[in-house]
């Protein structure tokens, strides 16, 4: 089996999980050394050639495989040969560990500058300003929402930005907004 | 991807790679004497590292000189930051998502309340 080292890493698993889903995951989860045709996969794993190929596919579409076709001389059938291209997967995760450092900082600023209410019956959050139109009920249940903090969110917030921008090294910009 | 590369580095290599790692990024104009080695033999080990592909190397200007930036790889990096107890962030399978969307909301409540 080829990139051990990479499919030991729970959170590699995770990502190629997320991406072919249960079915697709023991094609995933054991890339073989060199070419693979999808009948070849689908034998030594005991799948259907459906699940295999729908597998490849997505892995292909988000660059983790690339296929190469070769003409059998004899019935002049198309075969695929396949190459599983994990090498990429770090830097794929490194931009997503950017993305995320983002998504939280402009979502932090959204908790800073909004107060919220909560239908403490039916666990849904309102903005302030949504909350008041419905003076202050749920308009689904009817109960009285109450006023809500998210304190402890903006705290779990500013503690993984931290993390996340001493992991990849960028400099904090700005203060967190107490 | 056979048995890892870290097991053969020689001593000074090894003390090369750390330095690179602990410092998060290092010119290499700097990296061989924080190890109290030559520039030569500073060289050698970089040569080393970045054909290993431990190590990135990038060709920069640093105090008006052309030297390169050592820096550690993606693979060194904690992807358990991606992670919301078992969760993992939601943009990684989701291109157009935006962090007002019900899953990042779902992310970011399990941070504070995982």
């Amino acid at each position: 089996m080829a990139f051990e080292e990479l499919l030991n890493d729970p959170v590699i698993q995770k990502y190629l999980h997320e991406l072919v889903g249960p079915t697709g995951m023991p094609v995933a989860a054991a890339p073989p050394d060199g070419e693979v045709t999808d009948e070849e996969l689908a034998e030594e794993l005991g799948l259907e050639l459906n699940d295999v190929r729908r597998a490849l596919f997505i892995l292909y579409e988000n660059d983790l495989a690339s296929y190469r076709r070769v003409r059998d001389e004899d019935s002049g059938w198309l075969t695929y040969l396949w190459t599983f291209e994990y090498d990429q997967i770090p830097e794929v995760l490194e931009s997503e560990m950017y993305r995320l450092l983002d998504a939280l900082e402009s979502r932090r600023q959204y908790e800073a500058d909004n107060e919220f209410y909560l239908c403490p019956e039916e666990s849904i959050r309102f903005e302030f300003g949504e909350a008041m139109e419905f003076t202050f009920e749920c308009p689904s249940c009817g109960a009285d929402l109450e006023s809500m903090s998210n304190d402890q969110l903006v705290r779990a917030m500013n503690e993984r930005i931290e993390q996340l921008r001493d992991e990849l090294n960028v400099e904090s910009q700005d203060e967190a907004p107490a | 991807m056979s048995a890892s590369p870290e097991a053969d580095l020689t001593e000074d290599e090894r003390a090369g790679l750390e330095l690179v790692r602990q410092t998060g990024g290092i010119h290499q104009s700097e990296f061989w004497k924080e190890l109290d080695v030559s520039s030569r033999k500073g060289s050698r080990i970089v040569e080393s590292l970045a054909e290993k592909e431990l190590i990135d190397r990038e060709e920069t200007v640093y105090e008006g000189h052309n030297t390169y930036l050592l820096s550690p790889t993606a693979m060194d990096l904690d992807f358990q930051l991606l992670m919301a107890g078992d969760m993992l962030s939601p943009f990684v399978a989701d291109d157009e998502l935006d962090e007002q969307s019900d899953a990042f909301s779902q992310f970011v409540m399990r941070l504070a309340y995982q």
